[in-house]
């Protein structure tokens, strides 16, 4: 696109997108430090993690203020409009993410003082996958990539199956050694809010999407997320 | 001396040079109206107004002249008027551009500035040749010829500073051109106009070459309009010239009264003026 | 999903009707053509903008759709321009009863100089013969329309050129709506006012749309956005896009139009 007349208005929006781009590199790492407490059974780290919030938070104020400060002094229209506002709602987004990745650091803590659980050894991948996701949200946002954003968006249906079969497999383990309860329930709500990070990067990439083509996506994301059906039978049972 | 002194010194020069030259002719003109009135108001009195020209010697007012002149301004204004407020209509509404209208105003500049000699010559030839006598008809034909291009020219410029926004708006309104003209841009106009109307009774109310060749002079009151009739320029003309010391006095009443006419209605077009722009 | 489903019986019960066809319409001053092969439609009882930069020919289009660019020489303009069916480009049409039907409402205030009754009624005078109460009714009907009918009630017959540019402005919309058009064109209507008088008029224009089918050019793209249902976009004497205008300022389809808006423009 070429330049606005008014050279500050290209500077802001600018800043704009690198302090979204700030935020999100944040909460990846924030996801990936939670993950790394969970695996090294690290309660230090994770209360680093859990205090690094914060600064998400701040920063989601102070972009959601320039944003706003944008609409009041530019009154921006088409591309730049649509560019604000999804701003607006992905440093939300972000600081969903952010809370998520908080709560996965908080599990961690409790998650150490329980004994190792085998299952665990599935969550660094799905994070990797969700990590992943984010990383290429951010590069598709910096880019203007709608295609990247969209590629983002379909590839969320792998996070989606990979927290169904853990979802299974915790099942099974639990019904197999109820002493594994604990860290396992634990497991499986970290696992839930990891995929939850997922929904949320492609809600990001939906947001890209609109900001860059102007227009909303029109179908539905293909789910693979059937835990909500999912029933597992108890180990020879008759049922 | 640097140059920013040196500038500075011209310019003291310049303005000094400028003071004394206005002060030149300020004093040229205060020396001619302290003369009128001095001597003016000497010879000022009800008599001047309520008494026929005297024969020298005699005792007598300036009666038949003010009555003269005025008759002869009021045909000239009647006639000289509606022609001029016509063609400085056509002028600028209806023909800006054409050729007809850039003839006929280049004319008219000639004839603003024409020496008003000429003016009383040419009717003089046309008129008093024909009819064979000096006559009111012939002056006042003579002063209509200058009021026109005064008021050619004043209601041409006056119209053209009509906004055109104007005549759009009620041209918009479904309003035909005449309509527009007569009803938007002659009472946007109207004040200027006037102004012109009024400064063109000033210029002719002290004409004396065009009314020497046409109206010539009358001793007696007579409204005849096809024989000669007294008017104050002719007047002061020939009495201003006489030997005789009553002659002169009366002169100097007439001049002043043409002088007070005029600043009236100058001021009064000033007036007028003001109110234009002032909106 | 919900929301669409909802809208889509208010569209049926509002369907748009065209009012104004303007098929391949050029227009030349002199020898410089300042409109290039114009198609659009404007329609009934709804607001429709043009917008552009300085010279692009909004107000020229504006200004052929009253033909009030008759009034000088050397404009000509070729095409068609269809008003209920009925070409206004044919020279047999009566210029002055196409302009009462057409009204039009220019950049500068322009109260003509005579009281503010007069000023109504001038134009009401050129084409009806009305009673002394039924003149007084028509003048206060286009008054209150106008949104000026408090301001000046008292006031009626001091000259008009004592209002402030706003009251002008509205004065000038009420002189023309007292003449009853079906089209009221507006040339920039806002550009000399402050902003509590521009909403006062845009105000006017949301409610005038219940009856006339309104054009309004402008320079100011907010006001565009803000007061119509249609927007035309138009650049160097042709028009580049046109659309409704919720489309066109939040992703408008071509290039220049959203440079344009976004304030790209070199």
């Amino acid at each position: 696109m070429p330049q606005h007349i008014v050279q500050k208005y290209d500077d802001e929006l600018k800043k704009l997108s690198t302090m979204i781009v700030q935020m999100g590199g944040l909460a990846e790492s924030q996801l990936a430090s939670a993950v790394e407490a969970i695996v090294k059974r690290d309660s230090e780290l994770a209360g680093i993690v859990v205090a690094g919030d914060a600064k998400i938070d701040a920063l989601r104020t102070q972009v959601d203020d320039f944003a706003i400060e944008l609409l009041a002094r530019r009154q921006p229209m088409a591309a730049d409009l649509r560019i604000i506002v999804a701003a607006l709602r992905i440093s939300s987004e972000i600081e969903r993410i952010g809370d998520y990745a908080k709560n996965v650091a908080k599990r961690a803590v409790a998650l150490n003082q329980a004994p190792l659980v085998r299952p665990v050894h599935a969550i660094p991948r799905m994070a990797a996958l969700v990590q992943a996701l984010i990383k290429d949200t951010l590069d598709a946002y910096i880019t203007d990539d709608a295609a990247k954003a969209d590629a983002v968006w379909a590839r969320d249906e792998e996070v989606d199956e990979l927290y169904t079969s853990l979802f299974r497999e915790l099942l099974t383990y639990m019904m197999e050694d109820p002493r594994s309860i604990t860290p396992c329930t634990h497991l499986l709500f970290i696992a839930k809010n990891i995929e939850r990070i997922g929904d949320h990067a492609t809600n990001i990439a939906e947001l890209i999407h609109y900001a860059v083509k102007g227009e909303v996506m029109k179908e539905d994301r293909p789910k693979s997320d059937d835990t909500a059906y999912a029933v597992v039978n108890a180990p020879g049972g008759t049922r | 001396m640097d140059l920013y002194t040196r500038r500075r010194l011209r310019s003291r020069a310049v303005v000094i040079l400028s003071i004394g030259a206005a002060l030149f002719g300020l004093t040229w003109l205060v020396l001619i109206v302290g003369t009128l009135f001095f001597e003016g108001f000497g010879g000022l009195s009800l008599r001047v107004f309520t008494e026929m020209t005297p024969p020298p010697g005699a005792d007598g007012g300036l009666r038949n002249a003010i009555i003269g002149s005025l008759i002869m301004t009021s045909i000239a204004v009647l006639f000289g008027t509606p022609i001029g407020i016509l063609a400085g209509t056509y002028l600028a509404e209806y023909g800006r551009a054409t050729k007809l209208s850039m003839v006929v105003r280049f004319i008219n500049d000639v004839l603003l500035s024409a020496p008003s000699i000429v003016i009383g010559l040419f009717v003089y030839e046309v008129m008093v040749i024909s009819m064979g006598h000096f006559s009111a008809w012939a002056g006042a034909a003579a002063l209509a010829i200058i009021v026109i291009p005064v008021v050619l020219r004043t209601t041409e410029d006056m119209l053209n500073l009509v906004p055109n926004g104007l005549r759009e708006a009620a041209t918009a309104l479904g309003a035909p051109r005449y309509f527009v003209i007569r009803r938007v841009a002659y009472r946007a106009a109207r004040n200027g106009v006037l102004t012109g109307i009024l400064l063109a009774i000033a210029r002719i109310s002290g004409e004396t070459a065009p009314l020497l060749f046409t109206a010539l002079n009358n001793q007696f009151y007579s409204t005849d309009l096809n024989a000669p009739m007294a008017n104050l320029p002719v007047v002061i003309f020939q009495f201003a010239l006489s030997p005789y010391e009553d002659w002169r006095a009366l002169a100097w009443a007439g001049a002043l009264i043409i002088t007070l006419a005029i600043l009236a209605l100058n001021i009064g077009a000033r007036a007028l003026a003001g109110r234009q722009t002032s909106k | 999903m919900n929301i669409e489903t909802m809208e889509r019986p208010m569209q049926i019960a509002e369907a748009v009707k065209a009012k104004v066809s303007i098929e391949n319409l050029a227009f030349y001053y002199g020898d410089s053509k300042a409109l290039k092969n114009i198609n659009l439609t404007l329609y009934d009882r709804k607001v429709t903008a043009f917008i552009g930069p300085s010279g692009c020919g909004k107000s020229t289009l504006l200004r052929v759709l009253n033909r009030i660019y008759e009034m000088y020489p050397r404009q000509r303009a070729e095409g068609k321009v269809m008003v209920d069916g009925a070409d206004i480009l044919d020279p047999g049409q009566d210029l002055n009863m196409l302009r009462a039907k057409i009204g039009m409402v220019f950049q500068k205030p322009t109260p003509f100089p005579m009281s503010i009754y007069e000023n109504i009624a001038f134009g009401v005078r050129l084409y009806e013969r009305l009673s002394k109460e039924e003149m007084d009714e028509r003048v206060e009907s286009a008054l209150r329309k106008a949104a000026l009918w408090e301001e000046v009630k008292d006031k009626l017959s001091s000259t008009g050129l004592g209002l402030s540019g706003g009251q002008q402005q509205r004065l000038c919309i009420a002189r023309t709506i007292a003449v009853r058009p079906e089209i009221i064109l507006l040339d920039e209507p806002c550009s000399a006012l402050d902003p509590i008088s521009t909403a006062k008029i845009e105000e006017l224009i949301d409610e005038l749309k219940e009856e006339y089918t309104i054009v309004i050019v402008t320079h100011n793209m907010q006001q565009a956005a803000r007061t119509s249902d249609y927007t035309a976009f138009m650049y160097l004497g042709e028009l580049i896009e046109f659309g409704d205008t919720k489309r066109m300022f939040t992703h408008p389809e071509k290039q220049q139009t959203q440079d344009y808006i976004t304030g790209r423009f070199g």
